[in-house]
């Protein structure tokens, strides 16, 4: 996977960390271009089609709504495209609000170039990137620590056992592959339970979420 | 100085004291210069001006007790300006009927105004007495019960006498719905000032946001995790956020809040970046026994394994569980001599004397520590 190009479009209102984080990537990715606005980058995404968008969730410009506007207006011409949300906030309104447009993880911006770009593999290779942070606030928003849980696979709104435990180890730090060796599971498998995950983050109507998307005038 | 407990102002007897005259003589005095020319009022007023009150014995502001009810002196001499009015108008009318009514008005403007100037700069910081509204409220009513009164028997015969009566509603009004207006008033400016503060903030909040955090997140990040620079720039950056997003957060300190502030404190001290990630709702106390043993283990990993430390709390209604996991060399406890304390007694020991579990054990494929602090509850009860 690693061998396989991947490009991408960076969105940030920061001309600085944009270089920054252009010369912090992997050889492997080839950034197209960058944009510091809504309109600016709805319009380059739509152009240049790139694999990944590395997306501020913060950004002036367009109809007001920031990362989740960009998601919004692109989703349709780019059906190929995925977004990760790249924030210095981590607050739980801005984490489901972009997760909820459709972004397909969310990191912050104290991560490494590393972690970047190993973020913007996974998202291009069609999984979710989950940080501790966005683990811990799906347990919390799924009422997992008071022993809700699933009965049922499709259930929206509740985590099943094995989602639990795959999002308690990631919020305790693990990464995929050690939350793989933890549980005897393949790191395939891992990725799925995190997607699955993501999927219900972004379709659940638990109040929790709809409470908190509503706040942001999101939905 | 003026006494607290006084006839009308307790300027008599503050000038007695003060001379070492008897009290009746200074009285005697202020009202034979009063009644030859005014002097005696005059200067009566000036020294009640510029006297200071004697000072409070206690600690409780003691209200200044008068003898004398000027306020509803002047409420009895509005009633009884108001019956002769009323007598004027049915008897004589002409300018007689003026003089009351305006008498009428002057006393009852005095009587509210001796309560609320007067009475109430006395007791200025105290609880005001009862009957502080009362004053108040039989004025305006009797006002405005004349308005209707007058017309009734024939009191408006030309402008002029139209012109008071307008007056005395007015003054009815006024006196009856002020006090309430005048607050509801400051209310609307204070509740305005307050929003455009709040307004200001959060522009203040979202131009920070937008400016020095973003470069606070980049510094970290150029500067490599474990870095002097990196962490001078998170501990800036903590500490905006927390002047940012001030109450917003609880002020009340739980276990996840006390943990995020001891590790920011251990960030500053060791080459180390903690993450606290905390799910549900704390009920244990930061000063409790898991909160302690919790700490120790942080620093733990901050002194001996340093890098990315990851600290997970779970709280639910019947248990409490805290992982803290390292990356660094690792250590199992057979490994420990005797004699170091930190680990056995202040980690195993505290959580087993506080009835829960801590179990040390090596991370995930040998790499790094960590530490699982567990406490069951018995009823959901901490």
């Amino acid at each position: 996977m690693s061998d396989e190009r991947v490009t991408v479009v960076i969105v940030d209102d920061h001309s600085i960390f944009r270089s920054g984080l252009r010369a912090d990537l992997d050889a492997s990715i080839d950034v197209l271009a960058e944009a510091g606005d809504v309109d600016a980058a709805v319009e380059a995404v739509k152009q240049c089609q790139p694999r990944v968008v590395l997306l501020d969730v913060h950004l002036p410009g367009g109809g007001g709504g920031g990362g989740s506007e960009v998601i919004r207006r692109c989703a349709a011409d780019c059906p190929d495209t995925r977004f990760l949300a790249l924030s210095v906030s981590d607050s739980a309104e801005d984490v489901v609000g972009v997760i909820r447009a459709g972004a397909r993880g969310y990191i912050t911006k104290g991560s490494s170039g590393e972690q970047v770009s190993r973020a913007v593999r996974t998202v291009a290779g069609g999984d979710a990137v989950f940080s501790p942070r966005l683990a811990g606030f799906v347990l919390d928003a799924f009422g997992a620590a008071s022993g809700e849980q699933a009965v049922a696979n499709d259930e929206l709104d509740r985590l099943s056992a094995r989602e639990r435990e795959v999002m308690r180890l990631i919020a305790r730090g693990y990464s995929y592959k050690e939350v793989a060796a933890e549980l005897f599971i393949s790191i395939k498998t891992v990725e799925t339970h995190v997607s699955a995950v993501l999927r219900k983050l972004q379709l659940s109507s638990r109040h929790e979420l709809t409470a908190w998307a509503l706040e942001r005038r999101l939905l | 100085m003026r006494p607290r407990a006084c006839v009308l102002g307790g300027v008599c007897e503050g000038l007695a004291r003060h001379l070492g005259w008897h009290v009746s003589t200074v009285r005697m005095l202020t009202i034979v210069l009063t009644v030859c020319g005014g002097a005696g009022a005059l200067l009566y007023a000036w020294l009640w001006a510029l006297v200071p009150l004697e000072p409070t014995t206690d600690q409780r502001d003691e209200p200044v007790r008068r003898r004398i009810p000027v306020a509803w002196m002047l409420v009895a001499a509005a009633f009884v300006a108001a019956v002769v009015l009323i007598t004027m108008i049915v008897t004589v009318g002409g300018g007689a009927v003026v003089v009351a009514a305006s008498a009428m008005i002057v006393f009852a403007l005095g009587a509210v105004a001796w309560e609320q100037f007067v009475d109430g700069a006395d007791v200025a910081g105290a609880v005001r007495p009862r009957g502080a509204s009362a004053v108040r409220i039989t004025t305006g009513v009797l006002l405005l019960v004349m308005v209707f009164v007058i017309p009734s028997v024939g009191g408006v015969r030309n402008g002029f006498e139209l012109i008071l009566l307008v007056i005395t509603l007015l003054v009815g009004l006024v006196v009856l719905l002020g006090p309430w207006g005048i607050r509801l008033w400051q209310e609307l400016i204070a509740e305005r000032t307050k929003r455009v503060r709040e307004e200001q903030r959060a522009e203040i909040a979202e131009h920070l946001h937008d400016s020095v955090l973003q470069t606070l997140a980049l510094i970290q990040n150029r500067a490599g995790a474990s870095s002097e620079v990196a962490r001078i720039a998170r501990a800036q950056e903590r500490e905006l956020r927390e002047w940012l997003y001030a109450g917003a957060g609880t002020l009340d300190s739980d276990l996840g809040t006390d943990l995020r502030d001891s590790a920011a404190a251990l960030e500053i001290d060791y080459p180390v970046r903690i993450e606290v990630i905390t799910v549900g709702e704390s009920l244990e106390r930061a000063s409790s026994e898991i909160a302690a043993a919790a700490r120790e283990a942080m620093l733990n990993a901050a002194r001996h394994a340093g890098g990315d430390v990851s600290v997970y709390v779970e709280s639910s209604a019947s248990a409490l569980d805290v992982y803290i996991r390292d990356r660094g060399p690792g250590f199992t406890l057979d490994g420990v001599p005797e004699d170091r304390l930190g680990v056995r007694e202040s980690i195993v020991g505290r959580m087993r004397r506080a009835g829960g579990t801590a179990t040390v054990g090596r991370g995930v494929a040998g790499v790094g520590t960590e530490v699982h602090l567990h406490q069951e509850y018995e009823n959901g009860e901490s």
